[in-house]
C-alpha cells in the first residue's frame, strides 16, 4: 500500500510531518502525506488493508456501473481506473484556490471576447497576435459572433499540479469542451460507498452545486425570448474515449444525448429529429471539438457536426456551449501572457501562477528556451494542452539539435515550459529522479506525476467552481487517462462540520426541470431501445433453450435411440436453426465486427460452449449479450444506472466461463470454443453459467418493467421484447411440434418446449398429465392471460405501438389476431398429412411468422428513419 | 478611364441520384473597392433555397449561405454582376524601393513605421506570414525561391521576379492539379493552374517573412485577333496580394506575369484557396455526388453573356 500513500502525497494539502523525518521526499518541498487527523476517532483511520478492500470494492462498482474510458479493439471498453483513497484539501486552502480559479475564468473569458471581437489585446506588449492567429483553435468562421448573457466562456477546466513549495500551479486550461466532470461525480459516488466509514464523518463539500450551476448556466445563454430552452448534449458518439462521461453528464443534467446526425439546420434554426417531426433546439452543450461541428463552415467532410450550424449561431437562434472557437485559449503560449493580461484587463495580479512558460515567437524567450532546453518541456503551441510534449532532458545531443532547428524554423509554433511539481526535473541530468525511464528514487516507487483538474461554470454574475475535481496520478510525466492514469476523488473538507454531511452527493436533476413530455428522443435512440428490448429477449430465449438442451444432453446423449435421445435430436435441430447461415440477415442489427461464421462442431456434437460463449457468432448467447450491452450503452442517458449492474454481471459470468473453458482446454495455445467435442465434457460448467446469465437477464427485464417511466422510449423497448418473444415462440413451435412423433418422444419434446417458454408449471397445474399438443397450442398461442402466449405478445405490441407517434402496422397484427382466432388447437394438433406433418398448424404458424417479421420491418421503416448520408460538394478547383 | 463589365459565374451539378438537401456557401460576389465599383450583383440558386443569408466574413468578403431542402438532381448556382473597374496597375519602376529584408524585419519586430501600418493592421500582416492549410512553408519552395531573394533587393523587384519566374519556369496546364496538390508536388511536376501558382508565390514570400494573401477573382481573357471570344470557357482566377510598405497591398498575377489592372475583377482575399473557394457545400444523398461544370463570362457591359 506504500504506493497508495505516495499517490495521495502529491496533491493533498501539504502537512509537514516532523515526526517522520525519514519520510521519502521527492524534491525539496514539504512532504505531502495523507492526513486523517480530522477524523474524530483516530481508530477510524483506514488501514492499508481497508484501502485494499475499498479498491476491490470500487473496481467492482465501476464495472457494474459500466464506467469506461476509451475502447480497445480486442477487449472492448477499457475500465475507468480509480483509487478510492481520496485527495484531501483543507477548506481555507481551497477557498483561496476557488477565488483564483474564478479570477482565471474571468480573465480567460475577457481574452476570448476580445479575440473574436475588437482584438485590442493583440499587441506585442500584451498578447502577441501570432499566439492567437497561429493557433488552429482560432476559428475565423465564427469571428464576431456573440453569445447571449454577456459571457463567452461558459465552462472551463484547469489542470493543476503542486509545485515544490506545495502551492498550486496551473499547467493548462481546457476550454474546448472540458471532459471529466461526469467521471468526477461518478468517482464521488463510488468512493462515498466504498469509503463509507470515513466519508460519513467527513464534512466534505458537495459536487452537486456545480452541476446545478451548470443547468442554470445553460439556461442563461438561451437565445433571447426563449423561456424554457430546449437544451441538448451533442456527443461525439459511443466510440468517443469519454463516451461514458458524456452520457453520464447528459443523464445528470436531464439532457437528450444527440449525435450530429440527429440534428439539422432549417430556416436558420437548429432542430432535433424527433419521432414526431422536428423539435427546436435552443442550446447545444457540445462535446464535439468545434472544428468538427459544421462541415460547411468548418472542417470539410466532418460527420460529427451539423451543416449550417455556424449559420444558425450567426442568426442568433442557437447558443453553443462552449462557443465555437473557444479552444484558442488552450494554447500553452497563452500561459506566458496571463500575468500581464490580468493586470491590464482585470487590474489585478494573477492569483494562480502558471507553470513558467516561454513562447518562442518572442526572440528573447526563444533564446532562453534554446539555452535551457535540457531543463524544459517543449510543447507545440498549436496543439491542445499537453499534447505532443517533448521532455528536453530525455533528448540526446543530436535530438536536441534537431528540435532546436525546428524551433528556429517556426519559432511561433513552440513554447518551453518549466516542469513543475515534486516530480519535476533536477538540473543535473545524472541526478536521480528526472528521466521518464528512471525510477523516482531508489526504494520509493510511486507516481511520477499528479494532476488535479478543476471545473468552473459561468452562471449569473460569476463562476461557480466545483468543490473538488478530478485528480489523476500516473507513473509518467504525462498524466493522461489514455495512457493509464488512475483517478482519485478530491475531498474538500469544510471548516465546520456540515449538518448534512451524511446526505448523498447527487446532482439535483429531474427535480429542477423534468424532461419534456412526449417525445424528446431521436429515431436513433428509439431504434437502440427497440433493439435493446430485442437482444435482451433474444438472449433470454437462447439461455432458456440452452438450459433445457444441456440438461437433456447430460441425460440422454448416450442413448440416442431412446425416446429421450430422439427428443434431444429434435431440440438440437431447433436450437442450431438459430445459427443457420440462411437465417434472415435483417435480424442482425449492427454490422458485425467479426466474420459471421456459424460454428457447429464437425462430428455432430453440438458446439454448446460456442453457442453460449462465443461473441463472434450470430445466434449465440454471448453475441446477443454483447449487442444488448452496445445498445444499452448508446442510450445510457435513457436508462437508470441500475441497468448496468446486471449487464456487467452477465458479461462477467460469460467471461469467467470463457476463462475456465480456456484452462480446461487440452491445447493450451489456442482457444477454440467449439473444439471440445468430448461428449461428456461438452457441457461442463455451462449450466451454472447459464443460470448466472439468466439471473442477470431477469434483472434487466425487471428494471425495464418496474424502473422505467412508461414514455415513448419504454414503448419501443417493450415493443422490441414483444416482437422478439413472439417470433421466437412461433419459430420454436415450427421446429418442434409440426412433425408428429411417437407418443413418448412427443411428450418429452412438449415438456421441453413448455420449459423453454416458462409455461411448464401452469401447464401441469392446468392439465396434470392429460395435456398434449392441442393443450400446448392453447396455452402458448391463444391464452390471453399467459404472459408467454403469442396472443399476449401481440396485444402488448399493439398497445406499445398505438402509444408512439406515427403510423403503426396494425393491419399485420390484426391479421395475426384473426389467424389465432381461427385456429382450433384440437384440429391443428390432429390434422396430419401422410408424411406425418401437422399441415394446418404449419400453415398458420408460417402465416403468422412472416407477418411478425413484416411488422418488425415496418416498425423499423416507420420509426427509425436514418438520415441520408452527407458528403462534401465536389470542389470546383480548375473546373 | 474605367471599364464596365457584365459578369456571370455559373456552377452546375448534375447528380445521377437524387439529393435531398444541399447546404452551400459562396464567395462569388465582387467587392466594392477603390478602383472597382459594383453596380448590381445577385446570387441565384436553383432549386430555390428555403433559407439564405448574406454576410461579410472575417476577411471582409461578401459570402452567401444557402440551404436547399427540396429533393433535386440538379443544382445551379449563378452569380450575376455589373461591375465598373478603373484600377490602374502600378508601374513597377515607380514602386517603393524598400528592401525585402527590411519589410520582413519590420513585420516581425512590429516596427509600425517601416511596415507602414497601425497596431490593428499589423495583426493582418502577422496573419499573412503564417503558413495556412494550402500553403506550407517547406524546403522545396525555399530552394526554388532562393535565387530571387538576393540580399538588399527591393521587395517590388522580388515580386516582379517571382511572377516572371513562375510564368516562365512552370507550365499552365488545366486539370494537372487538384485542391490537394502541394507546392512541393507542383514544383516536382512543373505544371499547374492559377491557384497553384498563387500558392507557390505566397509560400515563397511567407518563407521570407513577407506578408502575402490569396486573391480570388476573374480575368477578362482577350480573344486572339479576328476570332470570337470563347464565352463560358473562362474560369475562376486567382493571384497574389503582397504587402509593400508605401504601396499597400500590391495585386500581382503570376499566371500571366503582370500586375493586376482593369482587366481583373476582384472577389475577395483569404490566406489561401481554402478561405475563399467560390462555392463550398454539403449535400445529403445516397448517391455519389457529381463533378461540377463551371462557366464564367466577364464581358464588356452591353454584350450578351452566355444565355
Amino acid at each position: 500500500m506504500g504506493q497508495t500513500l505516495r499517490v495521495t502525497d502529491l496533491l493533498s494539502s501539504p502537512r509537514p510531518r516532523l515526526d517522520q523525518p525519514s519520510a521519502p521526499a521527492v524534491g525539496d518541498g514539504p512532504v505531502h502525506a495523507p492526513d486523517w487527523s480530522w477524523l474524530t476517532d483516530p481508530a477510524d483511520e483506514p488501514t492499508p488493508a481497508d484501502l485494499a478492500r475499498a479498491r476491490d470494492a470500487s473496481d467492482l462498482l465501476l464495472a457494474e456501473h459500466g464506467v469506461t474510458y476509451g475502447t480497445d479493439q480486442l477487449d472492448g471498453a477499457r475500465p475507468w481506473l480509480l483509487d478510492p483513497a481520496p485527495v484531501i484539501v483543507d477548506e481555507p486552502e481551497w477557498s483561496r484556490l476557488d477565488a483564483a480559479l474564478v479570477q482565471r475564468a474571468e480573465l480567460l473569458d475577457a481574452v476570448l471576447q476580445d479575440v473574436y471581437g475588437a482584438r485590442r489585446l493583440l499587441t506585442d506588449d500584451l498578447l502577441p497576435p501570432t499566439v492567437v492567429l497561429g493557433h488552429p483553435g482560432f476559428l475565423r468562421a465564427v469571428d464576431g459572433l456573440r453569445m447571449p448573457g454577456g459571457r463567452e466562456l461558459v465552462l472551463t477546466a484547469t489542470d493543476l499540479v503542486r509545485d515544490t513549495d506545495g502551492g498550486w500551479c496551473a499547467v493548462g486550461d481546457r476550454t474546448q469542451a472540458p471532459s471529466g466532470a461526469g467521471y468526477a461525480m461518478e468517482d464521488r459516488r463510488v468512493v462515498a460507498q466504498v469509503m463509507a466509514g470515513v466519508y460519513r464523518q467527513a464534512p466534505i463539500q458537495r459536487l452537486g452545486p456545480f452541476f446545478q450551476a451548470m443547468r442554470l448556466a445553460l439556461r442563461d445563454v438561451a437565445p433571447g425570448g426563449v423561456e424554457q430552452p430546449h437544451v441538448v448534449l451533442l456527443t461525439s458518439g459511443p466510440a468517443s474515449e469519454t463516451a461514458f462521461d458524456q452520457a453520464y453528464l447528459a443523464s445528470m443534467l436531464g439532457l437528450p444525448l444527440v449525435e450530429g446526425s440527429d440534428l439539422l439546420v432549417r430556416e436558420g434554426r437548429v432542430w432535433m429529429r424527433g419521432l414526431d417531426g422536428l423539435e427546436r433546439v435552443d442550446v447545444v452543450l457540445r462535446r464535439v471539438d468545434a472544428e468538427w461541428c459544421d462541415p460547411l463552415d468548418l472542417r470539410t467532410g466532418s460527420r460529427l457536426g451539423v451543416p449550417g450550424l455556424v449559420r444558425a449561431v450567426r442568426h442568433g437562434n442557437v447558443s453553443i456551449v462552449n462557443p465555437l472557437g473557444s479552444s484558442v485559449l488552450e494554447s500553452p503560449a497563452l500561459l506566458a501572457y496571463l500575468p500581464r493580461l490580468a493586470r491590464t484587463v482585470l487590474d489585478q495580479d494573477l492569483a494562480l501562477p502558471s507553470a513558467p512558460t516561454w513562447w518562442c515567437g518572442d526572440a528573447t524567450a526563444r533564446q532562453h528556451v534554446l539555452t535551457r532546453m535540457t531543463d524544459l518541456v517543449l510543447l507545440p503551441a498549436t496543439r491542445g494542452t499537453g499534447a505532443g510534449a517533448v521532455l528536453g532532458w530525455t533528448l540526446s545531443h543530436r535530438e536536441r539539435a534537431e528540435l532546436a532547428a525546428r524551433v528556429e524554423a517556426e519559432p511561433w509554433a513552440w513554447v518551453g515550459q518549466e516542469a513543475v511539481g515534486p516530480a519535476g526535473p533536477v538540473v543535473d541530468e545524472t541526478a536521480v529522479g528526472v528521466g521518464s525511464e528512471q525510477p523516482a528514487a531508489a526504494g520509493t516507487p510511486g507516481p511520477r506525476a499528479a494532476v488535479l483538474r478543476t471545473y468552473a461554470v459561468g452562471h449569473g454574475s460569476s463562476y461557480t467552481v466545483m468543490a473538488g475535481g478530478l485528480a489523476r496520478v500516473a507513473d509518467d510525466h504525462v498524466v493522461s487517462s489514455a495512457t493509464g492514469a488512475t483517478a482519485k476523488d478530491v475531498w474538500v473538507l469544510a471548516a465546520h462540520a456540515d449538518t448534512d454531511a451524511a446526505a448523498p452527493d447527487e446532482a439535483p436533476t429531474e427535480l429542477v426541470s423534468p424532461r419534456r413530455p412526449a417525445t424528446g428522443i431521436s429515431p436513433r435512440t428509439a431504434e437502440n431501445l427497440y433493439w435493446m428490448g430485442r437482444y435482451a429477449e433474444r438472449a433470454e430465449d437462447q439461455v432458456r433453450v440452452l438450459r433445457v438442451v444441456v440438461d437433456r444432453w447430460d441425460d440422454f446423449h448416450r442413448r440416442p435411440a431412446s425416446a429421450g435421445g430422439r427428443a434431444l435430436t429434435v431440440l438440437i435441430d431447433a436450437l442450431t436453426a438459430d445459427v443457420d447461415p440462411t437465417a434472415p440477415a435483417a435480424d442482425e442489427h449492427h454490422a458485425s465486427l467479426f466474420g459471421d461464421h456459424p460454428r457447429t462442431a464437425g462430428d455432430g456434437t453440438p458446439a454448446f460452449r460456442a453457442l453460449v460463449l462465443d461473441p463472434t457468432t450470430p445466434g449465440t448467447v454471448a453475441r446477443s449479450v454483447r449487442r444488448l450491452a452496445a445498445a444499452a450503452a448508446a442510450v445510457r442517458d435513457q436508462l437508470s444506472t441500475d441497468t448496468f449492474i446486471p449487464l456487467a454481471r452477465i458479461e462477467r459470468a460469460l467471461r469467467d466461463e470463457r476463462a475456465r473453458s480456456r484452462s480446461r482446454s487440452r491445447s493450451a495455445e489456442t482457444l477454440d470454443l467449439g473444439a471440445t467435442t468430448d461428449a461428456q465434457t461438452v457441457t461442463v460448467g455451462l449450466r451454472p453459467a447459464l443460470d448466472r446469465v439468466l439471473e442477470g437477464l431477469l434483472a434487466v427485464a425487471g428494471i425495464s418493467a418496474e424502473g422505467l417511466v412508461r414514455d415513448v422510449g419504454w414503448q419501443f423497448l417493450d415493443a422490441g421484447r414483444r416482437v422478439e418473444r413472439a417470433q421466437h415462440l412461433v419459430e420454436s413451435l415450427l421446429a418442434t411440434l409440426v412433425d408428429r412423433r411417437p407418443r413418448g418422444v412427443e411428450r418429452l419434446v412438449v415438456d421441453s418446449v413448455l420449459l423453454t417458454q416458462e409455461s411448464a408449471i401452469t401447464f401441469r397445474r392446468r392439465y396434470q398429465s392429460d395435456g398434449g399438443v392441442a393443450e400446448v397450442l392453447d396455452l402458448l398461442l391463444l391464452d390471453p392471460s399467459n404472459p408467454r402466449s403469442l396472443r399476449y405478445q401481440v396485444q402488448r405490441l399493439r398497445e406499445d405501438l398505438v402509444a408512439v407517434p406515427g403510423p403503426t402496422p396494425t393491419h399485420l397484427l390484426s391479421d395475426v389476431v384473426d389467424l389465432l382466432t381461427e385456429l382450433d388447437p384440437a384440429t391443428a394438433a390432429t390434422t396430419v398429412s401422410d408424411d406425418g406433418r401437422r399441415t394446418r398448424l404449419a400453415e398458420t404458424l408460417d402465416s403468422i411468422l412472416w407477418r411478425l417479421r413484416a411488422a418488425s420491418d415496418e416498425i423499423e421503416r416507420q420509426h427509425f428513419v436514418r438520415p441520408v448520408p452527407s458528403r462534401p460538394l465536389e470542389d470546383a478547383w480548375d473546373a | 478611364m474605367s471599364r464596365a463589365y457584365d459578369l456571370v459565374h455559373r456552377t452546375t451539378y448534375e447528380y445521377p441520384q437524387p439529393v435531398t438537401d444541399s447546404y452551400g456557401r459562396t464567395t462569388i460576389t465582387p467587392r466594392d473597392l477603390p478602383g472597382q465599383t459594383v453596380h448590381e450583383t445577385a446570387v441565384v440558386v436553383d432549386p430555390a433555397p428555403a433559407d439564405t443569408a448574406t454576410y461579410v466574413d472575417y476577411f471582409g468578403n461578401r459570402t452567401t449561405f444557402f440551404g436547399v431542402t427540396t429533393p433535386h438532381t440538379r443544382l445551379v448556382v449563378t452569380s450575376r454582376s455589373s461591375v465598373e473597374v478603373s484600377r490602374v496597375a502600378p508601374d513597377p519602376d515607380t514602386l517603393p524601393t524598400v528592401a525585402w529584408e527590411d519589410v520582413a524585419r519590420a513585420v516581425a519586430d512590429g516596427a509600425l513605421e517601416v511596415a507602414a501600418v497601425d497596431e490593428q493592421a499589423l495583426v493582418g500582416l502577422r496573419e499573412a506570414v503564417l503558413p495556412s492549410t494550402h500553403v506550407r512553408l517547406v524546403d522545396e519552395v525555399r530552394a526554388w525561391a532562393e535565387p530571387t531573394f538576393t540580399p538588399g533587393r527591393p521587395l517590388a523587384a522580388v515580386l516582379v521576379d517571382l511572377a516572371h519566374r513562375i510564368r516562365t519556369e512552370l507550365t499552365y496546364r488545366s486539370g494537372s492539379t487538384t485542391v490537394h496538390t502541394t507546392q512541393a508536388q507542383l514544383l516536382a511536376q512543373g505544371a499547374g493552374v492559377c491557384q497553384d501558382f498563387a500558392h507557390l508565390m505566397i509560400a515563397a514570400l511567407r518563407l521570407h517573412g513577407l506578408p502575402a494573401r490569396y486573391t480570388s477573382g476573374y480575368i477578362e481573357t482577350r480573344p486572339p485577333a479576328g476570332r470570337e471570344k470563347l464565352r463560358g470557357a473562362d474560369a475562376s482566377h486567382a493571384w497574389v496580394s503582397a504587402w509593400l510598405p508605401g504601396a499597400g497591398w500590391v495585386e500581382i498575377d503570376p499566371t500571366n506575369d503582370q500586375l493586376v489592372d482593369d482587366r481583373y475583377v476582384l472577389l475577395g482575399w483569404g490566406r489561401d484557396y481554402g478561405d475563399v473557394p467560390p462555392l463550398r457545400g454539403v449535400i445529403f444523398t445516397e448517391g455519389s455526388g457529381a463533378h461540377p461544370t463551371v462557366a464564367v463570362d466577364l464581358v464588356p457591359a452591353g454584350s450578351v453573356p452566355f444565355e
